[in-house]
């Protein structure tokens, strides 16, 4: 089971940077595997730590917070 | 003349100091014994379990429950207490968020006995013995309550309506609380009897635009200037992620929030919310300066959680929350 472990990963993207960044992988037709769900910010500084940790309490296994 | 309210009053994991806060509403309390029976309180009269045992069900009309659910017999006394109230209030920080009780959950309950019986300096004993759950006496069975494998809040246990927070609850919200039973104008369900802002909302001391840390001190170390910020003076103050109520009675006396009304009503864990607080505030350029500047903030887990531990997230297993929960 180990080998098929698939982490859920919460990504915190800013909309300016890195929600643009994933944007345009889609419009590329650039794949990305499903893992990472992404929730758009309006700036990575609006990340709040209770964010990250609300996070893994419902269960993620990593979060990344870009922007 | 109808008939009188019953009030119990139950004494959990917790210092007593709630208790001495009832006694402390003064000569309101013969507006409170003209209004109510109390019913059950073990602390200041001589009240045993079974005269708890023997009030019915929701013979209690406002039951209020202090201190943290901590072992087996008080989760006995939550789910009677829950029972046998009509209304069942969480009184003072412990039984609503775990309070200073509950700092020990960053312990097991096997670590905090082998620290208590083994390795603290001034106990002495080499056979490791421990109390026993059950002791067989000449005169019969004794037994001791078991501690569960952490503390926990009263809403954790058993539902409650309403909550009472501080450390101890201020006596003008237990008289708002004890006023509004006695009209009948109880609040929704869930409501936190105390302000709905921070506790910064209410501080006299002023505060500039922009709060500029670049080192943090510990208050009885340094002499702090009573007009000005705590925090601004590096001195870690919990306002900021604090419900008001209290009229910023520690800070205006010299001393800085330690938290105990528990977050506001925007806020679902404290210590993420202080450490969002204090990193807007530390002005450094680089990480090695904000680490340098940041060691000397003594035990902040056990700072930002000191009375809510067992309400934090940090105490939840991963995924254990689901949508829906706060």
């Amino acid at each position: 089971m180990a080998d098929n472990f698939e982490p859920k990963i919460v990504g915190l993207l800013c909309t300016w940077c890195a929600y643009a960044g994933a944007d345009l992988a889609g419009t590329s037709r650039i794949k990305y595997p499903p893992n990472v769900r992404s929730i758009r910010v309006m700036c990575s500084g609006r990340v709040d730590p209770q964010f990250v940790l609300d996070a893994f309490a419902h269960g993620a296994d990593g979060v990344l917070v870009s922007g | 003349m109808p008939e009188k309210f019953k009030f119990a009053f139950m004494p959990s994991a917790s210092c007593g100091g709630c208790e001495i806060a009832v006694v402390d509403i003064d000569e309101v309390i013969l507006k409170v014994a003209e209004l109510a029976d109390i019913v059950y309180w073990p602390t200041a009269l001589d009240f045993k379990d079974k005269d708890l045992e023997a009030i019915p069900d929701g013979g209690i009309t406002v039951g209020f429950f202090n201190g943290a659910v901590r072992n087996d017999h008080d989760v006995h006394h939550a789910k009677q207490m829950r029972r046998k109230s009509q209304v069942l209030v969480s009184f003072g920080a412990c039984a609503q968020m775990g309070g200073i009780p509950s700092l020990g959950n960053f312990w097991t309950t096997e670590e905090l006995a082998h620290r208590m019986y083994d390795t603290v300096p001034s106990v002495v004993n080499p056979d490791g013995t421990r109390p026993q759950l059950k002791y067989d006496a000449p005169e019969g069975e004794l037994t001791l309550p078991r501690a569960m494998d952490r503390a926990y809040a009263l809403d954790q246990v058993v539902d409650v309506d309403y909550y009472l927070p501080g450390c101890p609850p201020q006596v003008k919200w237990i008289v708002a609380a004890v006023e509004a039973v006695a009209k009948g104008e109880l609040p929704p369900k869930g409501t936190v009897i105390a302000g709905t802002k921070a506790v910064c909302d209410e501080c006299p001391r002023e505060r500039s635009e922009e709060k500029q840390v670049t080192e943090f001190k510990r208050i009885h170390l340094v002499e702090n200037d009573p007009e000005k910020c705590l925090l601004e003076q590096g001195i870690m103050c919990c306002g900021p992620a604090t419900r008001d109520g209290c009229e910023a009675a520690c800070v205006v006396a010299g001393q800085a929030c330690r938290g105990c009304f528990g977050p506001t009503d925007n806020v679902n864990d404290m210590g993420a919310k202080l450490a969002s607080a204090i990193a807007s505030i530390v002005i450094a350029d680089t990480q090695a300066e904000a680490d340098k500047i940041l060691d000397k903030l003594d035990d902040p887990a056990g700072y930002f959680y000191r009375f809510g531990l067992a309400r934090s997230m940090l105490g939840v297993q991963r995924g254990e929350r689901k949508d829906g929960d706060e």
